[in-house]
């Protein structure tokens, strides 16, 4: 996707301009960097900054008061989320991983049926719009939604479970349910866009390739196997890479429906446990340290989904 | 159109699908709704016996709703407005002009997309305390809190967009050169050709990203969570009504919340529905490309 992205602008530059070149030239840059001072200012000040600033944490013993402070330790903030006895490896980074692969396969099975099936019926539009609410909603509603619709007592998921004789669960104060019960919810989430960018692709699966393999007296279940899904691949990897780095990364949702990461850190994930150590503990160094390892975490996950879907493609072609 | 053959089955699946979508939503508004004593009791009830406002009375009462909607309406047309201002300039420079260096620009815009934004919330956040000549600092960025005490510090870190970049360039690169030259020949200089010309030009894709720079602004948690706690007075609507479940009295708590929420939810729901053409049109063009 970047590659081809990136050839864009070569195309544009090609086209000569009338006039006098030498001095409309040199307006032109004037110009241009004037448009792009604003940006170009931002990104030095929110974007090269903190990053040079990360990695001096990053390998620095700091408790957030005074930068005068910052001692650097070299890798021991490392060595020691990562050692024994440390609890980011497990179960944090592990259960960051379990709420991204759930929530990511979730949607995207989900996803996969309702596109298809949405793109069958009338009304298109406004089925697309009722999966899509949630993600027009803030957050903390979701959270705080789904906190209500799964309470032991009074809530509308065990509401349901009772009426067919089955006893409640505490969904979320269950070390065994807790996490699943909140990947669910990411899913939920997650599924509006997921629809809205695999109809896309559904849409530009040339109408005739159907028409001809209909004539050939293919079913519906072969179509969707040995065309759908093939012609798909590019769409579902945009999709699956793009979910994958947002889930990986996010934890509003945990805070918002269990606030701590509990019960016992069965719910806390990367991005909540570098949260906590920067601004409850105070230890920024160990922190940023965390931000990095889940960064090289989010990296690996899209490369290795790049490869995957690359690797199918040569398979099937 | 292909494929008739079932289309209840894909009605059935879709309809239940959206069911799952829908209820949650209506149950908020349910429990919205329910007296004292009306929820958290078993067995469940879907619907309230009567419907009674005092939740929304209490949610009022218990929020600071003049100031946290005066400061998330103030943070949304301020990194709006600005996410637009940026980008259309960004990327006309990016699309239409010529000059050293641009292929990097362009490259260095793209790569900022990549960056998740968990890594800045850290330094940003120290950036801002340490913010020269502010809130009491020095030149030197010491003595005082910076813009981190302020307002300001809500909407700083979404100023500008690689992603707004992005897409408007994309869409300023399909305005024929012709007309650009025509107005370059005519004298007019590249700011009016960009105020005349382009911003007209770029309309639709102009409503699309300031509708989705909107709903994220409007939403946007743990940056204000974080700013909100070093300064309660810079609190917006999600993190007030969040907040709101630590002050309330517990056996009423949750549909007092769940009123807050339907008040804080309708603005956003508004504006979508009323846009919302645009806005699946954008995440359709811009998410592929």
């Amino acid at each position: 996707m970047a590659t081809l992205t990136t050839r864009a602008p070569d195309r544009a530059s090609r086209r000569t301009t009338v006039g006098t070149p030498a001095r409309r030239g040199r307006r032109q840059t004037v110009t241009a960097y004037l448009f792009l001072a604003p940006t170009l200012l931002f990104f030095a000040v929110f974007l090269v900054l903190p990053l040079l600033f990360a990695l001096l944490l990053a390998v620095s013993k700091w408790s957030g008061f005074s930068l005068g402070q910052i001692t650097p330790i070299g890798f021991g903030n490392f060595a020691s989320i990562l050692g024994r006895g440390s609890t980011f490896l497990t179960p944090i980074l592990t259960n960051t991983l379990l709420f991204a692969f759930g929530s990511v396969v979730i949607a995207l099975l989900a996803s996969l049926v309702l596109a298809n099936c949405i793109n069958r019926l009338r009304f298109q539009g406004f089925w697309r719009t009722l999966y899509f609410l949630p993600i027009v909603t803030t957050v903390v509603a979701v959270g705080n939604i789904w906190k209500v619709l799964y309470e032991p007592t009074g809530g509308l998921v065990n509401g349901l479970l009772n009426a067919i004789g089955l006893p409640s669960v505490s969904f979320l104060t269950n070390p065994n349910t807790a996490l699943p019960s909140i990947v669910v919810v990411q899913a939920w989430t997650a599924v509006g866009s997921a629809i809205l960018i695999l109809t896309a692709g559904l849409k530009a699966i040339p109408e005739s390739y159907y028409e001809a393999a209909e004539l050939d007296g293919a079913g519906a279940w072969t179509m969707f196997w040995t065309m759908t899904l093939p012609m798909l691949r590019p769409t579902l990897l945009f999709v699956s890479i793009t979910q994958f780095i947002t889930a990986l990364q996010s934890f509003a949702l945990i805070i918002v429906m269990t606030g701590d990461g509990g019960p016992a850190d069965a719910t806390n994930v990367a991005g909540f446990e570098m949260y906590q150590q920067a601004f409850k503990y105070g230890d920024w160094g160990t922190a940023s340290a965390m931000a990095f390892v889940l960064f090289l975490v989010i990296l690996v996950i899209t490369l290795a989904q790049l490869w995957f879907f690359r690797r199918k493609g040569e398979e099937t072609s | 159109m292909r494929s008739r053959r079932k289309p209840w089955l894909s009605y059935l699946v879709v309809a239940l699908g959206g069911l799952v979508m829908v209820v949650p939503f209506l149950d908020l508004v349910m429990t919205s709704f329910k007296g004292p004593g009306e929820y958290g009791t078993l067995p469940y009830h879907f619907l309230p016996k009567h419907l009674d406002f005092g939740n929304y009375a209490a949610a009022i009462d218990g929020l600071d709703l003049p100031l946290l909607f005066r400061n998330s309406i103030i943070v949304t047309l301020v990194v709006t407005t600005a996410v637009l201002l940026t980008s259309s300039l960004a990327g006309y420079a990016l699309a239409k002009l010529r000059f050293p260096g641009r292929a990097f620009v362009f490259r260095f815009v793209l790569t900022t997309m990549m960056f998740p934004p968990f890594l800045f919330l850290i330094p940003d956040f120290l950036i801002l305390v340490h913010w020269p000549l502010a809130g009491g600092n020095n030149l030197f960025g010491t003595g005082g809190s910076g813009l981190a005490m302020s307002i300001v510090a809500l909407v700083m870190p979404f100023l500008v967009s690689g992603f707004g970049i992005f897409l408007m360039r994309q869409f300023i690169v399909s305005i024929p050169d012709e007309v650009l030259e025509a107005a370059r020949l005519d004298g007019a200089g590249e700011f009016t050709i960009w105020l005349r010309i382009v911003l007209p030009q770029t309309r639709p894709v102009a409503i699309t990203l300031g509708l989705l720079t909107f709903v994220n602004a409007w939403n946007e948690y743990i940056w204000s969570l974080l700013i909100a706690t070093a300064n309660p007075r810079a609190m917006t609507l999600p993190v007030g009504i969040q907040l709101l479940q630590n002050y309330l009295d517990p056996a009423r708590t949750t549909p007092i919340v769940m009123a807050g929420l339907v008040l804080s939810i309708i603005p956003v729901l508004v504006v979508f529905l009323l846009l919302q053409k645009y806005y699946v049109r954008g995440v359709l063009t811009s998410g592929l490309r």
